[in-house]
């Protein structure tokens, strides 16, 4: 019976998979791959009112020629990299407390930073511009308090806000990472370290930084592409110095119905993400062989 | 992390004496306290960006003035009423809520199908199927949207509440995947072989042996999938045609510069929905967690998750 059953196995074995596999892996090919493929042949192509057909790079340089675009472009790297500056100043002692300091209250508090990710940012957006705004909160309780005889204006649709409302919207899905690879860091080497006179400096600068290094970068990764292609937080809170390249694709495509420039636009966010998760993932990869050695 | 956290006097040049060390341990205490005041304000200045400008909206969602500044002028539940007699912000609600379920439901089932595929089988493209899976975590969702429109447009198909909810599944449920399968690689295949050897079917395996197992992860997961499709708004500003979920309604009111106390309301009480949800679901999990009588850390559910 077992020769039978160990010949029979590979076969049924490899239907099962195809079993499992087929549909879900279908989906992605048809509704994930398909579309990406979609968009980079419609972003090689002519815009329809060109009445021309064939390939084109007619799209690419229209905006790379462009001074707004690269203006805006510009503006999005800026504001991206500060956001994720100061995200990471936030979310650094916060997953050092989680993970070393909180003790009892570790649980707790990994439920509020839940809750707090889980609700929808459109509220919490709103809920920031209900604060910052002319007639905000912020704005009138000055005001009636008599600090102030004029609105801030610079409160909301400017660069601050934007950045603001990004990093409070991100907190939780920086610091986890970090936290996670804070957790697996053997606390005796701290103890050892300090026994040995390293200064907390040292300690953080020759033990801490390196041994959590891949969650800092995994961080990175899943807070700083999503920042490059946010657009409902520069919509809304934005205005003129807040725009970001996500709002130009948001435009050109729901509006004016430009494919060209926005498909071409998404094309090169899609590439800077891939080589962007790329270089963060071996530098994780070799990070961790690095401190596993 | 403040200066404070770990005082350390002397250096390498420290001479052992027996007066400093008397003297390191009252510093050593004096720092921990500061060291936890420091943790202390800083968890606070957290939760306050976190939940400060939200509980703000909670409060004046009560506020019968229609601007939202002080003085509080005085107690309705007004603007709940018109919140839901509003037919863009029912129908926007009903969406999503409805959506999110269709797509948690999906999402559950094909995370778990995937998971199962990608942990319990070698094939060749073993490595590929993952990957593919992961890529969808990873492109950002704006350029999933643009790119679902230009498919769209491409076949002349009509986008809808139909093409979003299709949308919502194909990006979500690779959640699931990663989610159950940090599930299942935990667990042995001894006993799923012997209840295949035993005559079991193989729905009967994952009937009876593996969803046992998977249970807490799946309903973590099956969570994630909910909220995950329900928060999303790129995705649907694109993929959902004129019809409209609860973030894409805000959004379109915001960008007119209506600033209605309606969306107070409406906001305040998904964002209530929301949290009731988060803490059933907590303790969900947490019960599935106990009567598996497991040691998988709830902590441990959360990373894992992430």
């Amino acid at each position: 019976m077992s020769a039978i059953a160990a010949r029979l196995r590979p076969s049924r074995h490899s239907a099962r998979v195809l079993g499992y596999m087929t549909l879900p892996v279908g989906l992605l090919i048809c509704f994930f791959v398909a579309p990406l493929i979609v968009l980079a042949d419609k972003s090689f192509r002519f815009e329809l009112i060109a009445e021309k057909t064939g390939f084109t790079l007619d799209n690419y340089t229209r905006i790379f020629g462009n001074h707004l675009y690269v203006h805006i472009l510009l503006q999005t790297i800026e504001i991206a990299t500060i956001a994720m500056a100061v995200e990471l100043l936030i979310a650094f002692p916060l997953a050092y407390i989680l993970a070393f300091k909180a003790g009892k209250f570790e649980i707790p508090l990994l439920l509020a930073l839940v809750l707090a990710d889980e609700l929808n940012p459109m509220v919490r957006i709103y809920a920031w511009r209900m604060l910052l705004g002319k007639e905000g909160l912020i704005n009138t309780t000055l005001e009636t308090l008599g600090i102030i005889n004029h609105p801030i204006n610079a409160l909301l649709f400017s660069r601050f806000s934007v950045i603001l409302v990004l990093v409070t919207g991100s907190i939780v899905f920086a610091s986890i990472p970090i936290y996670a690879s804070m957790k697996a860091v053997d606390r005796r080497l701290f103890e050892a370290a300090r026994d040995l006179g390293a200064s907390w400096f040292q300690i953080f600068r020759k033990i801490l930084l390196p041994l959590v290094a891949p969650g800092v970068f995994i961080s990175i990764a899943l807070v700083f592409i999503p920042f490059f292609t946010e657009f409902a937080t520069p919509g809304l809170v934005g205005g003129r110095s807040g725009y970001m390249i996500g709002n130009t694709i948001a435009e050109q495509i729901s509006a004016t119905g430009e494919f060209g420039g926005g498909t071409a636009m998404s094309l090169v966010l899609l590439a800077a993400a891939g080589v962007f998760s790329l270089i963060a993932y071996s530098v994780t990869r070799m990070k961790s062989l690095g401190t596993a050695a | 992390m403040s200066a404070t956290a770990n005082p350390i006097e002397g250096g390498q040049t420290a001479v052992p004496a027996p007066s400093p060390r008397r003297r390191k341990g009252l510093s050593k205490r004096n720092g921990a306290r500061a060291s936890n005041a420091a943790s202390v304000s800083i968890i606070a200045f957290i939760m306050l960006l976190l939940f400060g400008p939200l509980i703000l909206l909670a409060i004046f969602s009560f506020n019968s003035s229609t601007i939202i500044s002080l003085p509080f002028e005085a107690f309705t539940t007004h603007w709940y009423k018109a919140a839901l007699e509003d037919p863009g912000a029912r129908s926007s609600i009903e969406h999503s809520v409805v959506v999110a379920l269709i797509v948690a439901a999906f999402c559950m089932v094909l995370g778990t199908m995937s998971a199962i595929g990608i942990t319990r089988s070698r094939f060749k493209l073993r490595g590929a199927a993952a990957g593919l899976h992961g890529a969808t975590l990873v492109v950002p969702s704006l350029i999933i949207g643009v790119a679902a429109v230009m498919f769209f447009v491409q076949l002349r198909i009509e986008l809808s509440l139909t093409t979003l909810t299709l949308m919502h599944i194909v990006v979500t449920f690779p959640l699931v995947t990663a989610i159950v399968a940090a599930g299942l690689v935990r667990f042995e295949k001894a006993p799923e072989e012997a209840a295949i050897d035993l005559g079991a079917s193989q729905w009967q395996m994952v009937r009876y042996v593996m969803l046992p197992q998977i249970a807490p992860s799946l309903a973590a997961a099956g969570l994630y999938a909910f909220f995950e499709s329900f928060n999303s708004f790129e995705l649907s500003f694109f993929t959902g045609g004129y019809e409209q979920t609860f973030p894409v309604w805000v959004y379109a009111l915001l960008k007119h510069g209506d600033n209605l106390p309606l969306i107070n309301a409406a906001a305040t009480f998904i964002a209530a929905i929301q949290v009731a949800i988060v803490i059933g679901g907590w303790f969900l999990v947490k019960k599935l967690l106990h009567r598996q009588s497991t040691d998988t850390n709830l902590s441990d559910m959360i990373l894992g998750s992430r």
